[in-house]
């Protein structure tokens, strides 16, 4: 960085401020990673999806909100585990007789977390035309935690706010 | 006066400044998409207040000057005086480039390459966006005396070609001069290199060319490699991994070792067998089975060489590995590892400075500097380190006349020392100066309500002393610009034990002096751990923080006013369940003695009942993720070899929820919840711009002002019956002094108890001394004047 004239760090800054636009106006098409909370069916972003894992162990943390589960080692990295279906008021993610609900990885700029889900679904690829604002029908509670919503093949599937479902977990004095 | 080597920080300014210049410049770009990022705008301000503090212990005081505008814009922001727009760009990446280039340039502005002046104007005309007229006069009186001070500064400098540039010279002769005469060692490249650069005053005319060779001399000896701290950490955290996979191989060799033995039973049980049927003497039988049971003795005699051999070799790789991987990690931690002299040769500079302006001679000694650390370590100790020092240098060393009449050499002394004790380092910093008087704290305690005069009686002198670490809590008979920005030793002792997983311990013999000293990991990232088990939990807790694992019979458990209480060595030491306090379910309670681990914390003593010690060992400390961003009383977690993953519990979070279940919370937190409504000031000034001004700061924090116009006049209002919660007053005021005021004021029975803060543009040490003297609670001298000193003094000082 010191080596940089100003000429130099005015155009970096160019550059990264004209990326910026660019990958908005590509964005037209939007691929989406389907899941499964009871009977309804869920959507994340395949952009915001890291990776998906099924077998793990969670370890409990005393003092997190209900939604939390615990946290796993992925890799020696700690992930919070959230359940899905807790943290939009659906109850709680069936645990399973044998092993563990699948976990995806979600990713929000640094934050990430394992959210579990009942089952995971296939992909779809939809167009921006085809999203729908959030279904009005829909308690006040769940639907902070919801951005949109589309129509696939005669089912209603919510989009995940990824934003306000990776809200950093602060609990607390401070 | 001792040796300050000024070219080594220079470069670590130059360092630390590129990070944060670059996250600036990335900052403001974010900042334009959403001007409401509350924690950007935190990471800005602190990193502009960074850059105004290191460049102006460096002495770049145009970069400082620089800084300091844009964390006041920053500090508007977050107050939310004014909103970030994205006209203001232009002016900032116009302020971080000049940043750029002056650091670049080790803070000489080449023919004036940079418009500093013209800079300046334009940022001053943002700081003061949104502020309403009468408001905006007494602001834009400020600016232009700021104004008309930084033209005295500009004009100085050109007087003498380059101020910064003397001061370079001046200081650069010291180093010369040692290695010049010290043999013992051979100046570095770097050093020649800086020292080239200081060059002297007569060098000024070729100053551009001998930058040139500044720059080619460094790409020529460029030995080292920056790397991006991120990168550091996955690197270590793989090493982690390896670890915990080699642990996992040993295990599995045990693993192998148990199968052999299963091998070699299995071949005596048919070895038994065969005799058997040979004794039993059925001959035919014998010989239908001899092919098989012949069979059966070579499969089992193969399967116990090939498993022997297999164990055999299995060991000599893991061992092989452990070796490696032992060294793998050790030279891992020791990439982050630098000498504490890294931070401790900015503190002969710091302390001269402020030895100079309290009037005090202080000799500096600094021991084990070569101490080795992690980065990490160095980087946190620093802010608490600087708030210690300069404790020591403004309430620890007395004047030399104080010094002289007591007998002691006029002359302080501080030292700062590191060592390694173990897998700790140890550093002390001790004066010998006044020392802590327990009786002041008692005092002071009460007067703020922390306790009540009947319990200041029972409070022994050491928990008196160690007082000083609750919040808010000042050990200073008044509290002076230096004292910092609202950074108490609570912040000091939070931060040491909370962030680095290590302890802070006092000790003070009043009239002898002072010694703290800072126990803390070698390494963030690996702590000695006491495990422990909850329920069918189990946790870590930083041995640091741990005073004794007891195991007591349940009839040694006394119930003392409704508190649980343990007896030991004389002293009662409050008890509480873990469980209780985690919210975990714990074992159902039965016969048998009872586990409990005490915590010292800040010279407070509690117990903490477990339902089992698991064992003591290092453990590798990691974050909970980005996630849970704080998680009350867990301070991260450990992955132990099996990879099970572990809690870690946060001492200041468990003392503070054990303290309030125990029925020992803070009385002043209590009684401060109790005040309603808004606080009243006084605010006794002569001159009309500053007490609209002083009115406008305390009016926008809430407060509810009354002004005087001079001491007569404010102390008539109170003896009227006006009861604010505190008094600011200027010295030079007709009719009656602020001096004058304040005695009257602490001599009223009636009116003792209010605090005062004098603000002035004395500065004068005689003249701070009489403000002590008058009875004052804190003074501000108006050249350091912000708004941020003076709300945050009298906050400290009406809770």
């Amino acid at each position: 960085m010191l080596g940089e004239t100003a000429e130099e760090v005015l155009a970096r800054r160019a550059d990264s401020l004209a990326l910026e636009t660019f990958e908005e106006e590509v964005a037209d098409r939007l691929s989406l990673l389907l899941f499964r909370i009871g009977e309804e069916w869920y959507a994340v972003r395949v952009g915001d999806v890291r990776e998906i894992f099924q077998e793990y162990e969670i370890t409990p943390v005393p003092g997190v909100p209900d939604f939390i589960l615990g946290v796993v080692n992925v890799r020696g990295e700690i992930l919070s585990v959230t359940d899905s279906a807790a943290i939009m008021g659906l109850g709680v993610v069936d645990q399973g007789v044998d092993g563990v609900p699948p976990a995806i990885v979600i990713t929000n700029g640094p934050v990430a977390s394992a959210l579990v889900v009942d089952a995971i679904g296939d992909i779809a690829e939809i167009t921006n035309q085809q999203l729908e604002p959030p279904i009005t029908i829909i308690d006040r509670q769940q639907a902070e935690y919801i951005s949109g919503s589309v129509y696939l093949d005669g089912t209603m599937v919510g989009i995940i706010n990824i934003d306000r479902v990776l809200e950093p977990v602060v609990t607390g004095r401070h | 006066m001792v040796e300050f080597d000024r070219s080594a920080f220079i470069g670590k300014f130059q360092e630390e400044a590129a990070e944060l210049l670059q996250r600036l410049n990335e900052g403001v770009i974010m900042l334009e998409s959403t001007p409401d990022d509350r924690e950007l705008i935190d990471r800005m301000m602190r990193d502009a207040h960074t850059i105004k503090g290191s460049s102006r212990m460096v002495g770049l005081i145009e970069i400082s000057d620089v800084a300091h505008w844009l964390e006041n814009i920053m500090v508007r922001v977050r107050d939310k005086e004014m909103a970030y727009t994205p006209d203001m760009s232009d002016s900032f990446f116009e302020a971080l480039d000049a940043i750029v280039y002056l650091t670049d340039h080790s803070g000489v502005n080449t023919d004036g390459v940079v418009d500093l002046d013209g800079l300046k104007a334009r940022l001053a005309v943002i700081a003061a966006t949104g502020i309403e007229d009468d408001e905006a006069e007494a602001e834009e009186q400020t600016a232009a005396a700021d104004k008309k001070a930084l033209k005295k500064r500009t004009k100085k400098s050109k007087d003498e070609p380059d101020a910064a540039a003397t001061a370079v010279a001046a200081d650069g002769e010291q180093p010369v001069a040692d290695d010049a005469s010290g043999a013992d060692r051979t100046p570095s490249h770097e050093e020649l290199e800086h020292d080239d650069l200081s060059g002297t005053p007569s060098d000024a005319d070729d100053q551009p060319h001998r930058l040139d060779r500044e720059a080619e001399l460094r790409t020529k000896v460029q030995a080292t490699i920056r790397i991006r701290t991120n990168q550091l950490d996955n690197l270590l955290n793989l090493i982690s991994e390896v670890v915990i996979a080699q642990i996992k191989s040993e295990q599995h060799l045990t693993e192998v070792r148990s199968m052999q033995v299963h091998a070699h039973e299995t071949s005596q049980t048919w070895a038994r067998i065969k005799s058997m049927l040979a004794a039993l003497g059925r001959t035919e039988l014998l010989e239908a089975l001899g092919d098989d049971m012949n069979e059966i003795d070579r499969l089992l005699g193969d399967s116990r060489r090939d498993l022997a051999e297999f164990a055999k070799d299995y060991a000599e790789d893991t061992s092989r590995a452990s070796v490696v991987i032992n060294d793998l990690q050790e030279q891992g931690m020791r990439l982050r590892m630098l000498p504490a002299n890294t931070i401790f040769q900015t503190f002969p500079r710091a302390v001269r400075d402020l030895a100079k302006q309290f009037r005090k001679d202080i000799e500096l000694i600094i021991e084990g500097g070569e101490t080795e650390l992690d980065k990490k370590v160095l980087e946190e100790i620093n802010d608490p380190l600087v708030h210690i020092m300069r404790n020591a240098v403004d309430h620890g060393i007395e004047d030399p006349e104080t010094r002289l009449a007591l007998g002691k050499p006029a002359q302080g002394t501080v030292r700062l020392a590191a060592r390694q004790e173990g897998d700790r380092i140890v550093i002390e910093v001790s004066d010998d100066g006044a020392g802590i008087d327990p009786e002041k704290v008692r005092q002071s305690a009460v007067r703020k309500g922390y306790i009540t005069a009947a319990e200041a009686k029972s409070v022994s002198d050491r928990e008196a002393q160690y007082m000083i670490f609750e919040a808010g809590f000042s050990t200073a008979a008044i509290i002076t610009e230096i004292s910092g920005r609202g950074v108490g030793m609570d912040v000091v002792r939070e931060f040491v034990v909370e962030k680095l997983k290590g302890s802070l311990d006092l000790d003070s013999v009043p009239g002898q002096g002072t010694t703290f000293k800072l126990t803390i990991p070698l390494t963030l990232a690996i702590i000695r751990a006491l495990m422990l088990r909850v329920g069918d939990h189990i946790f870590a807790l930083p041995t640091s923080s741990v005073d004794e694992t007891l195991r007591i019979d349940p009839s040694e458990i006394l119930k003392v006013e409704g508190r649980e209480v343990v007896r030991r060595q004389r002293r009662t030491i409050p008890i509480v369940r873990l469980s209780d306090i985690l919210g975990v379910a714990a074992e159902t309670v039965q016969g048998g003695k009872v586990p409990i681990a005490t915590i010292s914390y800040s010279g407070q003593r509690m117990g903490f009942i477990v339902d089992a010690f698991v064992g003591e060992q290092q453990i590798v400390i990691k974050p909970l993720g980005t996630h849970l961003a704080k998680v009350e009383n867990v301070a991260g977690v450990t992955i132990l070899g099996a990879g099970q993953v572990v809690p870690i519990l946060n001492v200041p979070d468990l003392m503070a929820n054990a303290r309030s279940r125990s029925g020992q919370k803070g009385r002043h937190a209590e009684q401060r919840a109790e005040r309603e409504g808004p606080r009243t000031i006084l605010i006794c000034e002569d001159s009309f711009t500053t007490r609209e001004l002083e009115r406008s700061i305390f009016e926008a924090a809430g407060y509810e002002v009354e002004t005087a116009v001079d001491g007569a006049n404010g102390l008539s209002k109170l003896r009227d019956g006006l009861a604010p919660d505190a008094v600011v007053t200027d010295v030079q005021m007709p009719n009656m002094t602020g001096f004058e005021l304040t005695r009257a004021i602490k001599n009223d029975a009636n009116l003792k108890d209010i605090p005062v803060v004098i603000v002035t543009s004395l500065e004068r040490e005689e003249e701070k001394a009489e403000g002590i003297e008058a009875g004052a609670d804190a003074y501000i001298t108006k050249s350091v004047f912000n708004q941020d000193t003076l709300l945050d003094t009298v906050e400290r000082l009406i809770r």
